[in-house]
């Protein structure tokens, strides 16, 4: 499995984890990996460490990710690559995450 | 299931029916070569059992003929017989048999090859079905992409055509293209393109280009200026758009004293290749098109200034993470070397076809994943 979920109680966080190629084959398990938790209070975390690329896709999913669970939810994007965090930022994801 | 039976003996036609019938199978019996093709045309058989020797010819022949009757169909032939040598036995698989029964036979044994050919049997009619889906399926689908073919080729017939003012290159990577490159010169010589890369690549990344080319000519038509045409894009692709699909975009306008305006999102930097061999940027400074409100989107553009000499050149992301057969990305600093070496020609579409064999040569023979776009403007 490329996504694994993983969620800390102490600080309310829910943490994705995404390993490999983040691009559309993992349209679904994305999705499915914060479903359970659309309409709760948490903070949200996208591990983008063990990412080695990602495409146009990915940002569309993040975007996805954004609107299912409300403006008022914090998404933080942390360990991304140069190379993913140049992409990140030429789309202006900073207006909409928090990238770390 | 129906089973045809070719034996010249009554006693053993009787077994076989009793036999086959306990399996459930419906059975059809012929003595002769002649009946037994008769009978194989009239009722379409599932399974045959074969005498060797019949009466009108052999059953060896008779097992060849069987099965280039009606080739289409899988028809498993048995041989049951009492001619059991090697050779017998040998040449009947040779003239297609699917199996050998001496006998006098057993008739569990029997039995069991019987529901093992069934099994066979539907296996295979079910492959036959899906196949035949499958082929429908694909024939629906072509049929459909041709349509779409022909719709999303019109909507770029309004477009510029190349020039020596312009040279719009777009290579997809599968049947359809993601990317929109639409450029438009107003009667007082004021030109204004548009590229964009729509999130993903194929039909589903195509389709919003028919929306963009819409409102860009009839923006052109309006008259409408670029922070104004930015913000129709974004509305328009804002509503129609699912929410995980975007499109990333430059839109360029350049007077004809050679000031640009520029509005871009989500894109690579473009290059402004001077004439001196100096270089200068364009950056893309907001979200792509179909992300942001209404009320969020911002409109703002930047200004630059395309020299007599100069070239402006702007292409997809496809282009910068295009992978060599080592599956390395040719990234920007070899995009902005080829540009500049490239660019050097003179004749614009010249230079446009020199990138382009760049291009080509470094991807060799590995496989191209996005949609590109390239776009050269000279403003002599």
């Amino acid at each position: 499995m490329s996504i694994s979920v993983t969620a800390d109680s102490a600080t309310n966080t829910i943490e994705i984890s995404v390993l490999g190629s983040f691009d559309f084959s993992l349209f679904h398990d994305f999705r499915e990996a914060y479903a359970d938790f659309i309409g709760e209070q948490h903070r949200f975390c996208v591990d983008l460490s063990q990412v080695e690329y990602l495409d146009s896709a990915a940002l569309g999913m993040l975007l996805s990710m954004k609107n299912a669970l409300g403006e008022g939810v914090t998404i933080e994007l942390k360990g991304a690559n140069d190379f993913i965090k140049n992409i990140l930022m030429i789309s202006r994801f900073d207006k909409r995450f928090e990238i770390r | 299931m129906k089973l045809l039976c070719v034996d010249g003996e009554p006693v053993y036609q009787e077994i076989i029916s009793l036999c086959a019938q306990k399996e459930g199978m419906e059975v059809v019996t012929a003595s002769s070569y002649e009946e037994a093709i008769q009978c194989y045309e009239v009722h379409k058989p599932d399974l045959v059992t074969l005498e060797v020797v019949i009466q009108g010819g052999s059953g060896v022949q008779l097992a060849s003929a069987l099965k280039r009757m009606d080739p289409g169909r899988f028809v498993p032939i048995i041989f049951l017989t009492s001619h059991i040598s090697d050779s017998v036995m040998n040449s009947c698989f040779k003239a297609g048999a699917d199996d050998f029964i001496p006998k006098p036979f057993n008739e569990m044994l029997f039995s069991t090859r019987v529901s093992t050919h069934k099994r066979q049997i539907h296996l295979i009619q079910e492959m036959y079905r899906k196949n035949r889906e499958l082929t429908f399926y694909q024939s629906m689908i072509e049929r459909e992409h041709k349509m779409a073919h022909q719709v999303l080729d019109h909507i770029l017939t309004r477009s510029e055509r190349s020039s020596q003012h312009l040279a719009i290159t777009r290579l997809s990577a599968t049947n359809f293209n993601g990317d929109l490159a639409l450029a438009y010169t107003q009667p007082d010589g004021t030109r204004v393109v548009f590229v964009g890369d729509f999130t993903g690549h194929g039909l589903s990344a195509s389709i919003g280009a028919l929306p963009v080319a819409q409102a860009f000519f009839d923006g052109m038509d309006n008259q409408i200026g670029l922070s104004e045409l930015a913000t129709q894009l974004n509305k328009i692709l804002l509503n129609i758009l699912p929410d995980y699909m975007f499109c990333a975009a430059y839109m360029i306008q350049i007077q004809p004293s050679g000031e640009i305006e520029y509005w871009g999102g989500g894109m690579p930097r473009g290059y402004i290749r001077r004439g001196d061999d100096s270089v200068d940027y364009i950056c893309s400074h907001h979200m792509p098109l179909g992300i942001l409100s209404v009320k969020e989107f911002e409109a703002d553009c930047e200004k630059a200034f395309l020299g007599a000499k100069d070239t402006l050149v702007v292409a997809s992301d496809g282009i910068v993470e295009l992978k060599n057969s080592d599956h390395q990305m040719l990234g920007e600093k070899a995009m902005e070397a080829l540009v500049m070496s490239s660019y050097i020609e003179q004749d614009l579409n010249q230079a446009q076809s020199a990138m382009e064999a760049h291009l080509t040569r470094f991807q060799g023979k590995s496989e191209q994943l996005d949609d590109i776009t390239l776009v050269a403007i000279r403003n002599t």
